[in-house]
């Protein structure tokens, strides 16, 4: 992905990618691909404090501030977590912390997948959301 | 002249018949080789055997591509090395869909190559880009592999396969055959949009129609498993007119 897209182009990005695919089940595969470039986290960051909490399958996310970005990093277990957070850190990790902070989640749909996602899936998406805007209210606070 | 491959005294047979007898050829880089011929001279073998095919056994002689002898080489090695073969007869394979056909086959190439795989996506970009000149449709992205495909589609599809897997030298065994006016129009603007100097063709054909699109730059005329003449161009019509039985062993 390219990072000098900001966070709505990312999504606009993801969207012409989704659209290229005819059928849903075409789309989820995507998702399982971009899960090819996951990365894992070091056993020590993977604890109570990042564990994302409501993801169907174990996850992790490890937030930070550093001179008003917001550094994400996660790790997924299942094939579909690793996908999506692949997915999801292209679009949040690495943004100014007001980028963050001023794009609305609605926006994800635009995409065209997550309305495909199960609804325990949809549950994790909202769990990593939560975390993601946690971390970036917590980088504000700070004045990081 | 560079010489991109060369096959020198090349004896083959398939099952109990040798069908290839001694045959000499050298294929210029960047050119395009026309090989003519009656039925039976040999000529389909001939491909198969380049390209490594099961069915052939090599019983003597020596096929060099860039300096390096490939006769010993799997059909899996050549093709990463990039000689490439348009078959005759494309082979139906119900289940596997096309799209993921190729992308493998191409990320396995650029595999070979040190490059990076392309995404599934990024794939589909390139896949798009090469199916609207060829006129094919875009439900051929989620079709099994030539499954139910007309003879027409089957050959749109392989000229698809080799605008993706841009190879070096490419065979293309009697890719006219059964094609009408339109579909060969297709297949040699997509051929035509690969020859850029570098890439070298050996075309397969019985008649001369298709060299009316694809401009060939040698014929060889391949008799009795041999090739018994190489001339330019101008001896297409000479074949035209005077028939395979007219042409002297040089």
């Amino acid at each position: 992905m390219n990072m000098q897209k900001n966070m709505i182009e990312t999504v606009a990005h993801f969207k012409e990618d989704f659209d290229l695919f005819p059928t849903a089940n075409d789309k989820l595969e995507y998702i399982f691909d971009l899960g090819k470039r996951h990365t894992i986290l070091p056993d020590e960051e993977k604890n109570d404090a990042t564990y994302v909490v409501g993801c169907a399958s174990d996850a992790w996310l490890v937030g930070e501030c550093k001179d008003g970005i917001l550094l994400l990093r996660g790790e997924g277990t299942s094939e579909m977590a690793k996908g999506m957070l692949t997915l999801l850190l292209d679009i949040f990790a690495n943004r100014p912390i007001d980028e963050v902070l001023s794009f609305d989640p609605a926006k994800l749909h635009e995409m065209g997948v997550v309305e495909l996602l199960s609804p325990v899936r949809q549950q994790s998406l909202e769990a990593f959301l939560k975390m993601v805007y946690g971390y970036a209210h917590k980088c504000k606070e700070q004045g990081a | 002249m560079s010489t991109v491959m060369k096959i020198e005294n090349l004896e083959a047979k398939i099952g109990d018949k040798k069908i290839l007898k001694g045959l000499n050829l050298e294929l210029e880089a960047g050119k395009v080789h026309a090989i003519m011929g009656p039925n039976g001279a040999g000529k389909s073998t001939l491909s198969k055997t380049i390209v490594g095919h099961y069915d052939v056994e090599v019983l003597g002689g020596d096929i060099t591509y860039k300096g390096k002898s490939i006769v010993d080489m799997d059909a899996e090695e050549r093709a990463l090395e990039g000689i490439f073969l348009s078959f005759q007869h494309p082979v139906e394979i119900p289940g596997v869909n096309n799209a993921y056909f190729l992308r493998t086959a191409l990320n396995a190439k650029r595999k070979h190559e040190g490059k990076e795989a392309l995404n599934a996506a990024e794939f589909l970009r390139l896949m798009k880009s090469h199916l609207e000149m060829l006129g094919m449709k875009s439900d051929m992205i989620s079709r099994s592999l030539n499954e139910g495909f007309s003879g027409g589609e089957k050959k749109r599809n392989e000229i698809l396969q080799m605008l993706i897997l841009e190879p070096e030298v490419i065979i293309l065994d009697e890719i006219d055959s059964g094609l009408d006016i339109d579909a060969l129009r297709a297949v040699s603007e997509g051929i035509n949009k690969m020859k850029d100097g570098k890439r070298t063709f050996l075309v397969i054909t019985h008649y001369s129609r298709i060299l009316d699109y694809i401009e060939p730059d040698y014929i060889h005329v391949l008799k009795d498993g041999k090739v018994i003449k190489t001339a330019g161009p101008e001896l297409v019509a000479q074949l035209e007119e005077h028939g395979y039985d007219a042409i002297e062993e040089e």
